[in-house]
């Protein structure tokens, strides 16, 4: 790894990570952004390509990253029929054109699922982690070990900083939420309970089976057999009685969250999910008859990505908050992805998520071709593409779905780096769907799975 | 009038007038946006009660003759091509801001729609979808083996016909339909073309602006999926059937209102296809033949009409099926340089071919992923959805094996050769195609022939009874 990269990724502890400013760390994450493109050219098949495409050989500047940086869709881009008839090798080598480290061979020919197949490849040092796509393709993320570290690291840090709540072991984890079981997943779970967790009280799951990548992909499956005609009403009725059965053991999964959350009131919680989660377990606390002046006034509250779509009323964050009686200033929230390996956390005082300086981003026009033209002072708005370059199983260049206003001038936290106004929306939602033609895809024949 | 309006003393905007039983209205009172380009252009506000013709006026054209309608239809077709029409010649200045496709291809589609309106085409037509066309024109008598007397009649339905944006020739005969069933007609522009059935109606107004036909049509713009106006218009009150063409978003938006008395005719969007057979691939000629006309049907409306084929199942050996994808990408980059349509791909397909082409011996590509031109060749049909000038060959040793991937979304099926059409296309409608055709024949179609697995007109109307007792 490069000097430059070093000095950016060492500060991931460092108490003033976000003071830097843009135009203080703009010599270095070039430099380091170069290391970087040296470094992986060769071994990226995806990134030689795309860099022999473009013309580049250096980085220079940060208009030179643009053509290399990763559409987030690059990681949906296998094709499904290697997943829907399970050619495990083929999806590997797919793996193998975006992942900078050889992957080295498994024993493919008794694999039942994918889940299996997850297992092995993590066995070898290579950590597979899926977007949870209900109706369209799932990203396959590789990671490696040097990732599953940094992220161990980085996500106590973002909360600490972000939530102002010092890891003391004094805590009790209380899971709001169904959690994928990606590797990741798993290990911001253990590094958080760690940190925060009271080693006497054990962490309180949500009480819903594991939701593998396999149960992810079920979805995706059978939405492809529906579409090809190949799936039979018998397996239709199958896979519509299981979704049932599903949701009765999520349905009861609040209930008995919301028992367990009364029963340790007496304790410091810390109670983590995403939103529709912690809103439908705070309803039915207080449905029980308990609120704020039940609980320790010193709780705090993990969450983790955004809405999702989710219909919640307007207060649902106050409601949640009033609830476990929760600090005004402990509103914790984080800007991250799974296509990236640190976050963003938001501060208290500005109320803007915060570009460590291991991240770099790239404000791009609505096409993701090119940058904006800024000065680098003020606020610009445009598609948010970010450079991790803590990153190290795969590229740390993504063009996100997302529109966002980044400001460089100071926050009113005192911050001076780059930071994120809190209105991100992404493209897909904003543009809805007024098209209408005769040409057309078998996906609009296609109905009840979304 | 003036084609572009300023929006406080911002860019000009292109403005898109309504047109209500003979009436132009202009306005600038709503900025839209079309969804392909993100083009802004001002419409009306648009006035409901003139959109919705009260029941208690019987339809205009009931009474007139389907021979005087497809007279003036005729006049129609003569005047919409004749080099004097401004309303034409404007409206195709205002559709190069919002359509996807370059000014050349849709002027050349829509003046080739217009041939649509000859005598013979529109007969035929009603020939061929009703037993009895008379039925169109007066109460027709019945008698039943009970001795039961009867009239019936084929009574002028009332329509919202929801336009599609890919092919200005749609406007054209979705006109002509509307009048041949003498429907009370409201036209829903789509926002890449809310411009040419406006111009056609303006066209047919300055024939006659009193006309039952002028009477009957009307033509306005809103953003599809508008609840605020879609659960205002689409009621059995005020219409009988909705006629829509798409599917996804706009059809899904459609169907929440579908209900006794106001039915949908849906034009399915449809992918198409070719088969190749190992004809194709005997002799060089005949592989530069099949090649010619794969990429003929590809290229339709440079592949964003429903019948340009999009996956070329081609049935041979991986050597020859090679060499085939080589001429067949040949001939398509030929064809779109012709057409000047340079569009480049969008991010994500762009991604998606790339993956593939880092999957080397897996797939095979010929060209690249710009929007000349390009051929993927692969065992099993690509994930996406071929279009900018792309096309799929997916080798297979049998046509056979082919079979399988028509579904219920399969339009066309482009064939070669044509002797081997008979063989196939039995199991071809089981999985749900709607047409074979001779490989390089996907434009042309039988005078008067069925679409979208019906015939339309008789789908339209609105079929009432007269009983008279027993005779």
């Amino acid at each position: 790894m490069g000097a430059a990269i070093n000095t950016l990724t060492d500060m991931v502890i460092a108490e003033d990570r976000f003071s830097h400013s843009a135009a203080d760390l703009h010599d270095t994450q070039i430099a380091a952004l170069n290391e970087r493109f040296q470094e992986r050219r060769e071994s990226i098949k995806l990134l030689a390509h795309r860099a022999d495409e473009a013309g580049v050989t250096e980085i220079t500047s940060l208009d030179d990253m643009v053509p290399l940086l990763f559409p987030h869709t690059a990681y949906k881009s296998y094709p499904e029929s290697f997943l829907v008839e399970q050619k495990w090798d083929r999806l590997i080598k797919w793996l193998g054109t975006v992942s900078p480290h050889a992957i080295q061979p498994i024993e493919t020919s008794d694999i039942t699922d994918i889940d299996v197949w997850i297992e092995r490849l993590e066995a070898n040092g290579n950590y597979i982690s899926c977007s949870s796509g209900t109706t369209g393709k799932s990203a396959m993320l590789i990671a490696s070990e040097k990732d599953m570290d940094w992220s161990r690291i980085d996500t106590v840090q973002v909360f600490s900083w972000g939530s102002g709540v010092k890891p003391a072991e004094d805590r009790m984890m209380i899971g709001c939420a169904p959690v994928a079981s990606v590797p990741k997943n798993r290990l911001i779970g253990e590094a958080q309970n760690d940190a925060f967790a009271n080693p006497e009280w054990p962490r309180w799951a949500y009480p819903v089976p594991p939701i593998t990548v396999g149960a992810l992909t079920k979805m995706v499956v059978m939405r492809k057999k529906i579409a090809d005609g190949t799936a039979r009403p018998d397996e239709l009725a199958d896979f519509d009685a299981t979704s049932t059965d599903r949701q009765k053991v999520l349905d009861d999964a609040i209930e008995l969250t919301a028992d367990a959350i009364i029963a340790n009131r007496d304790k410091k919680l810390m109670v983590s999910g995403l939103w529709s989660g912690l809103y439908a377990v705070a309803k039915a606390v207080r449905d029980k008859g308990y609120s704020a002046k039940d609980f320790d006034p010193d709780n705090c509250i993990y969450v983790g990505g955004g809405l999702k779509r989710a219909q919640l009323p307007a207060d649902y964050q106050e409601f949640v908050h009033q609830t476990f009686n929760i600090p005004a200033d402990r509103t914790f929230q984080n800007y991250s992805m799974q296509e990236l390996n640190s976050g963003m956390p938001k501060c208290r005082e500005g109320g803007r998520y915060h570009v460590p300086p291991w991240i770099v981003p790239f404000i791009l026009n609505q096409e993701g071709d090119a940058l904006i033209p800024h000065d680098g002072t003020g606020e610009i708005e445009g598609r948010a593409a970010f450079f991790d370059l803590s990153l190290d199983g795969r590229w740390g260049g993504v063009i996100t779905g997302d529109k966002i206003s980044l400001d460089y001038a100071p926050c009113a936290c005192g911050n001076a780096g780059p930071s994120v106004r809190d209105n991100i929306t992404r493209y897909a939602d904003i543009q809805g769907d007024d098209k209408i033609g005769c040409a057309g895809t078998v996906d609009a024949y296609v109905r009840g799975l979304s | 009038m003036n084609a572009q309006t300023n929006i406080e003393g911002g860019e000009p905007v292109v403005s898109a007038p309504f047109f209500l039983r003979g009436e132009l209205l202009e306005g600038a009172d709503v900025t839209q946006r079309s969804r392909d380009l993100g083009v802004t252009f001002a419409t009306p506000k648009l006035p409901f009660d003139r959109l919705v013709p009260p029941r208690t006026e019987v339809p205009p054209l009931l009474n007139v003759p389907t021979s005087e309608i497809i007279d003036f239809l005729v006049e129609t077709g003569q005047r919409l091509v004749a080099p004097d029409n401004d309303y034409v010649h404007e409206c195709f200045d205002r559709m190069a801001s919002t359509h996807i496709l370059p000014r050349s291809v849709f002027e050349a589609v829509g003046k080739h729609a217009v041939a649509y309106l000859d005598k013979r085409i529109l007969q035929a037509e009603l020939e061929q979808n009703f037993p009895d066309p008379a039925a169109l024109d007066g109460w027709i008598p019945k008698q039943d083996f009970n001795g039961r007397k009867s009239f019936v009649r084929a009574y002028a339905p009332r329509l919202i016909h929801v336009l599609p944006g890919n092919s200005p020739g749609v406007a054209v005969k979705s006109i002509a339909q509307g009048a041949l069933v003498k429907a009370v007609n409201l036209f829903k522009m789509s926002s890449a073309d809310p411009f040419y059935t406006v111009a056609i109606l303006r066209t047919m107004a300055a024939i006659d602006p009193n006309h039952a036909i002028v009477k009957s049509m009307s033509a306005a713009y809103w953003r599809g999926g508008d609840a605020a106006v879609e659960n205002v218009l689409y009621r059995s009150q005020y219409f009988d059937k909705i006629v829509a063409w798409g599917g996804g978003d706009a059809i899904n938006n459609v169907v929440k209102y579908l209900g006794p008395g106001f039915q949908l005719v849906s034009f399915d969007p449809k992918t198409s296809i070719s088969m190749i057979g190992r004809e194709a691939l005997e002799s060089d000629e005949a592989m530069e033949i099949a090649a010619e006309a794969a990429a003929s049907d590809l290229m339709m409306l440079n592949q964003e009409a429903c019948a340009a084929s999009r996956f070329q199942f081609v049935e041979g050996p991986q050597d020859k099926v090679d060499l085939f994808s080589a001429k067949f990408q040949r001939c398509i980059a030929e064809r779109a340089e012709m057409s000047g349509d340079i569009r480049p791909l969008s991010m994500d397909l762009k991604e998606e071919v790339e993956a593939l082409m880092m999957m080397d011996d897996d797939y095979g590509t010929w060209g690249r992923p710009d929007g000349k031109g390009l051929v993927i060749r692969s065992d099993v049909p690509v994930d996406f959805h071929p279009i900018n000038k792309i096309g799929n060959v997916v080798r297979v040793d049998a046509l056979d094996d082919a079979v399988k991937y028509v579904n219920v979304a399969t339009q066309t099926i482009g064939f070669y050769p044509p002797e081997r059409m008979a063989d196939y296309r039995d199991r071809l409608g089981a999985g749900g195609a709607q047409r074979v055709c001779r490989l390089g024949e996907a434009g042309p179609s039988t005078v008067g022939n069925p679409w979208d697995g019906m015939y339309p007109l008789h789908r339209f109307v609105h079929w009432m009874v007269n009983e008279d007792g027993q005779g």
